[in-house]
């Protein structure tokens, strides 16, 4: 397969305006300039494309959702890249911005959007200052601005920096951010589409959808959408982290096997070592074992095995670590990350992560891990936004698929901190 | 923005059929069907929901997932679950979430008993706990304000106090700081937070997290009773539930009436009750003797203002405060019936003529309360709502805020409102009757274009909508009311539902006072009278100080402090021969002059009636005893009336309100059952009709149209023109209740910082504020937004108060 968004991506200079035009850079927003806006939404609905961020939303049908009419619309590009396993945005816009702008530019043009925007987390200063650059650049080549390319249609492209908060990555806590307010996540309905920045209808879309966009463009809809499997089309890019060989940034085909990925391009685990398990969508997707590397990587396969694509941060890790300290790793990050405004995230991630700080320092018994699946049941399905699924999903797919490993860090733990043996001391079971 | 069209419609929950208003939030629509669905963060009255703490989940067919009933509007054919094992497995989770990190020291809680958090927990909790954890820790309790102390562990972050702050009283004084389950409830730096709202927040915890700092560990639950009753501090009217153990009130609480309050309370209301049980309250007669004021038997009072029957015709009384209905109406009588005189007012502005008060109240014109909410338009003219009736300031926020609602200001002093205003002009103190007929005249042409404020002001009334409100105050001119008249007359505003005008009084039962006849030129309900006609406040003052009167009745009011002109008081109090006053505050010019004072009664101990602006007849219930040796005001004057001969023919307060609805034609038919615990407005009964129509008020305006602008410094020879205000807190009731004490203010001058520049005056410096001899000390407050070449100084305080002042320019100078 050849690759589309990471084609002549280490060429240098390409995230200068001169470099990416040579390459054809902003041929697309012309070619979609001269396409009636209905005609360019529907080349993006035949192409399929699905969300890159995280949910896996159909783009096409997200922009269709926006209310036609005269009132102020707004686009939101959320460049928050802070699931963690996840940098795939960040080399994307590092390395050609344009390819972001061109799309974000043929998407507002498709909804009828004069003002867009770049929400990037504060910790990608560089990419934040290469962006400003491009985006300046833009401007003055007459890609954003008033009258776009003489085409009469304005659009106005404004970065905004973030202060470092996961929950910004949520796409209505972006907003209430952007807004200027603290970043929490707001109620839905109303979606943002219908009510979003600043009360107005809001189409929010990833760094890598909107960066797709010029090549559907250019391929067509249709042609897109050959790309890939069925519901899962085109090309993704995905980051491979952890005990591989060769970590970093691959694009492939959605539907190839997982096992492809993770052997074939990082390399697999050192040699010696065995996969133990592995998140396929970044931390916040329930884990998988080795047993399930031959699984096609694509949205539906995945959400088959019970788990998600997600963001397509592949996080491998071998049988070097124990489970026990994974999962104090992603627990430690959601309690942290949690905004507090509701309570079963709150108080489920706070109460799970001084569980697991519990087990870790020898005081839990083998009983803790029926509690700490339970708090996991108790919060999902009942916040009011993703975060607390995010970490209770995957902490409760490690308890369920890795029970008999976790019983006997507990007994660890707890010879380690001298606490007595569960053995020796009988049926001296806490009741809880 | 007019009101919404209701539309009924059915669902089903938990196999009951329910109707309810279509979009109603699912929480409240199952209370219709006796079904209690628990919530935290959900109240109806702070609006938008937020869905936070996921107490309210339930089962709706046809959607997966629980969905929240706080935010879930209300759809025909809706079937909801509550009682399935999903939902009470969520709301398991949700209780024993929250008492993760909740301590549970409800035995020493003020909150315990009384606690939406105790009462779910229980309810719909598991009854025990998993957790072994430590729970966070905060320092507490910390004084959030002098009011409220703030207990930051027991708090579940429901958001409802910061909602407040946010989007009701729009101060943006309360955040949330840090995150997750570090979260706390904070101010900017730590400074307190100091509303004239903040009290609301207390009731609004549902957890003993915000207490409040008078009320902590007074009581428990089981030893208080509520009463209710209506707040008598200003014309807000608020209605109110007063706490009491052991006849004493504790507590001030709403009493949520959506044509009144909307179920806010400012924080006089809410914590003022304290003057009720302090040292400082007048509690037995006093009479003068030998220069000092004793306190003597309620026989020897009687006996010494018995001698009132001697001042025949030579007797005027003024009526303010919160005398109610009845003891205005009383008082009228003994001085009409028995003491052959009509010297008695209760305006302080001047009298209006006949015609143009009966207009003004004439039910055509009226607005009510909630009509702020809901018009297209609402003009604030000469009047600052948070200072003079505080509840309304947050009534035509929501308006705007929620309903969209245009507003205008138009008034010599900034007001607080100008933030949300689309319109908001400045006219020169006494500048109000040029002010109105430039506008009459801006509205009487065609869009001049001219763009100046007037014009735009027209502009947005005209054309903005056909419900506007005018809310207007009290002080405005004679002439500028009548220019009022015709202006709403030109706007269409004449019975016009939805729209009207709303006048705020100077004190609390302005309006009811008025009705019931305390008027130099009008009987009971408006009554024409027969020649001669009495004198108002100004003429009172003129001809006690010149000998022609030499008895004065002061029914809750003290002139000296309450009325402009105190060098004026001060001569006629002084020139009296007897002055008897209904006082519960010894202030200057009772202390200093009065013969006899009567223990008046407070708000909590007051059986009687009282007037709303918006002509609504509410009820005063005794909440609590008399204490010491007070007596009732009606019964007081009664006797006294007996004892000059004249006998009221009154025995209980009932026969007293009976009397008043026999006089007042348009009360007809009123009863004290009626009024009940909601009151009732007049204006909309048929019997509003028997109001004497007022006058046509036709004349054009003369030579009074001019500059709104006001005049230049150059022009008044470097002196500033005097602008006053009373602030909120003006009040006697204010200074003696020790939790308030922190808002006595001292006199601020106000002035513009290009005035400050040219006096060489800096923010906070003291300065001396002069006219005619008379110099003031007082501390300047530079504000921007004060209009240049106009000084405001405070007005109604116990020090250094404006009314000293009687030119129109002062010289302002740095002490």
């Amino acid at each position: 397969m050849k690759p589309l968004i990471f084609d002549n991506i280490d060429e240098p200079g390409l995230n200068t305006l001169a470099v990416y035009e040579r390459r054809g850079g902003y041929e697309m927003l012309r070619k979609a300039l001269a396409m009636p806006r209905e005609a360019v939404l529907q080349e993006i609905s035949d192409s399929g494309l699905r969300g890159r961020g995280g949910a896996g939303f159909p783009m096409g049908m997200k922009a269709g959702f926006l209310p036609k009419g005269d009132m102020p619309k707004y686009l939101t590009c959320n460049a928050d890249e802070s699931e963690p396993g996840t940098f795939k945005d960040r080399e994307l816009m590092q390395k050609s911005p344009h390819m972001l702008i061109e799309g974000i530019a043929i998407a507002c043009y498709a909804a009828a959007i004069t003002q867009a925007f770049i929400y990037i987390r504060g910790e990608y200063r560089l990419q934040g200052d290469i962006l400003e650059a491009a985006i300046a650049e833009a401007y003055a080549a007459g890609y954003l601005g008033d009258g776009i390319l003489d085409s009469g249609q304005p659009l106005s492209l404004v970065l905004h920096r973030g202060a470092g908060a996961y929950i910004c990555g949520e796409e209505t806590g972006l907003l209430d951010s952007l807004e200027g307010k603290r970043g929490n996540p707001r109620l839905k309905p109303p979606f943002p589409a219908i009510q979003g920045l600043y009360d107005g209808p809001t189409l929010i879309n990833n760094v890598e959808t909107l960066a797709t966009v010029p090549h559907v463009i250019r391929l067509g809809g249709k042609q897109y959408a050959e790309i890939g499997v069925e519901r899962s089309s085109g090309t993704k890019l995905v980051s491979v982290s952890g005990d591989v060989q060769r970590p970093g940034n691959y694009e492939i085909e959605l539907g190839i096997p997982s096992r492809e990925i993770i052997f074939g391009l990082a390399g697999g685990p050192q040699p010696g070592r065995e996969v133990k398990l592995w998140f396929p969508g970044g931390s916040s997707s329930p884990v998988l074992t080795r047993d399930d590397l031959d699984l096609p990587y694509d949205f539906d396969s995945m959400a088959k095995a019970g788990t998600m694509l997600g963001s397509g941060a592949i996080i491998v890790v071998d049988d070097t670590h124990t489970v026990l300290e994974v999962m104090s790793k992603v627990v430690k990050f959601y309690a942290h990350e949690s905004c507090g405004k509701c309570v079963p995230c709150r108080e489920g991630t706070n109460w799970t992560h001084k569980m697991v700080h519990r087990i870790e320092s020898g005081e839990a018994t083998p009983m803790d891990l029926d509690l700490l699946a339970s708090v996991q049941t108790q919060i999902i399905g009942n916040c009011l936004c993703v975060l607390g699924d995010a970490m209770a999903m995957p902490v409760g797919s490690m308890v369920a698929k890795f029970r008999p490993e976790l019983e006997a860090e507990v007994e660890a733990a707890r010879e380690r901190a001298g606490t007595p043996s569960l053995a020796s001391a009988g049926a001296g079971v806490p009741v809880h | 923005m007019p009101r919404p069209e209701q539309k009924l419609i059915k669902l089903t929950i938990d196999g009951r059929e329910i109707e309810a208003v279509e979009g109603t939030m699912l929480v409240d629509a199952a209370k219709q069907g006796d079904v209690e669905i628990p919530y935290f963060c959900y109240e109806r009255r702070l609006g938008q929901p937020v869905g936070a703490c996921r107490m309210c989940l339930v089962e709706i067919e046809g959607i997966p997932k629980l969905q929240t009933s706080c935010s879930t509007g209300v759809r025909d054919g809706m079937v909801v679950h509550t009682q399935t094992e999903r939902v009470h497995e969520a709301q398991n989770a949700i209780v024993e979430f929250l008492l993760v990190n909740h301590p549970l020291d409800c035995p020493v809680c003020d909150k315990g008993g009384e606690c939406p958090l105790q009462d779910i927990s229980f309810g719909w909790g598991l009854g025990r706990t998993r957790v072994v954890e430590p729970k966070r820790h905060f320092q507490k309790p910390l004084a959030l304000s002098p009011l409220i102390a703030i207990d930051r562990e027991r708090c579940i972050l429901c958001y409802r106090c910061v909602r407040f702050s946010q989007e009701i009283a729009e101060d943006w004084q309360l955040i949330f700081a840090d995150r997750g389950s570090h979260t706390f409830v904070s101010t900017h730096d730590g400074h307190p937070y100091v509303a004239p709202f903040s009290g609301n927040i207390v009731e609004l915890c549902p957890v003993g997290a915000l207490t409040s700092q008078p009320y902590r560990f007074r009581a428990r639950p089981w030893d208080i009773e509520g009463a209710g009753g209506v707040c008598t501090l200003c014309p807000a009217q608020c209605n109110v539930e007063f706490t009491v153990r052991d006849e004493k009130v504790v507590r001030v609480l709403i009493r949520e009436h959506d044509g009144v309050d909307d179920g806010w309370l400012c924080d006089k209301g809410r914590f003022a009750y304290q003057a009720i049980h302090v040292d400082e309250r007048i509690t037995r007669p006093l009479v003068r003797d030998g220069g000092q004021l004793r306190p003597v038997s309620w026989e020897r009072a009687f006996e010494t203002a018995a001698e009132i029957a001697r001042h025949q015709g030579r007797t005027a009384a003024l009526v303010g405060g919160g005398a109610s209905n009845e003891e205005a109406f009383l008082l009228q009588r003994l001085l009409r019936e028995g003491l052959y005189s009509h010297d008695i007012d209760s305006r302080p502005g001047g009298a209006l003529p006949l015609e143009l008060a009966r207009t003004l109240a004439a039910p055509a014109l009226q607005a009510s309360v909630p009509d702020l909410e809901f018009a297209h338009t609402v003009l604030v003219l000469g009047t600052e709502p948070l200072d003079e009736i505080p509840i309304l300031d947050l009534r035509i926020r929501k308006g705007v805020r929620r309903n969209g609602v245009k507003l205008a200001i138009a008034s010599p002093r900034p007001s607080a409102l100008d933030p949300n205003a689309a319109v908001s002009l400045r006219y020169a103190p006494d500048g109000e009757a040029a002010f109105l007929s430039a506008l009459e005249a801006a509205l009487g042409h065609a869009s001049s274009g001219s763009g100046d404020d007037v014009a735009s002001l027209a502009e947005l009334l005209r054309s903005g909508g056909e419900d506007v409100v005018i809310v207007y105050g009290e002080s405005l001119a004679p002439a500028a009311l009548e220019s009022l008249v015709r202006i709403a007359r030109l706007l269409g505003l004449e019975g016009r539902d939805g729209a009207g005008l709303l006048g705020v009084p100077a004190s609390a039962n302005g309006r009811g006072v008025r009705e019931a006849g305390a008027l130099p030129n009008a009987g009971p309900g408006y009554a024409e009278l027969g020649a001669p006609r009495g004198r108002d406040a100004a003429a009172i003052a003129a001809a006690a100080a010149g000998g022609e009167l030499s008895a004065l009745y002061l029914l809750e009011v003290d002139p000296v402090r309450e009325l402009p002109d105190r060098a004026a008081w001060e001569a006629a109090l002084h020139h009296a021969g007897l002055v008897i006053a209904h006082a519960s505050v010894l202030t200057d010019g009772l202390r200093d002059h009065a013969t006899v004072i009567f223990p008046a009664e407070s708000h909590a101990e007051k059986e009687g009636t009282v007037v709303h602006p918006d002509g609504r007849l509410q009820r005063l219930r005794a909440a609590i005893a008399h204490p010491g040796e007070v007596r009732a005001g009606w019964s007081v004057i009664a006797e006294l009336a007996r004892r000059c001969g004249h006998d009221l023919g009154v025995l209980t307060s009932s026969m007293a309100f009976r009397q008043l609805v026999a006089a007042v034609p348009f009360y007809a038919g009123i009863t004290l059952e009626q009024i009940g615990g909601r009151g009732v407005r007049w204006p909309e009964r048929p019997e509003a009709a028997a109001l004497p129509a007022g006058g046509g008020s036709a004349q054009t305006p003369g030579a009074a149209a001019g500059t709104v602008q006001p005049a230049a410094a150059g022009q008044t020879n470097g002196h500033l023109r005097l602008g006053t205000y009373r602030s909120i807190w003006a009040a006697p009731e204010v200074e003696i209740s020790p939790a308030l004490h922190y808002t006595i203010a001292e006199q601020l001058v106000e002035l513009s910082p290009a005035d400050a520049r040219r006096l060489e005056v800096g923010d906070g410096d003291e300065v001396l504020v002069g006219s005619g001899g008379t110099r003031l000390r007082g501390r300047a407050a530079v504000r921007t937004g004060v209009p240049e070449g106009t000084a405001f100084l405070a007005t109604g305080i116990a020090q250094a108060s404006a009314n000293h002042l009687t030119e129109p320019l002062v010289e302002v100078r740095r002490a």
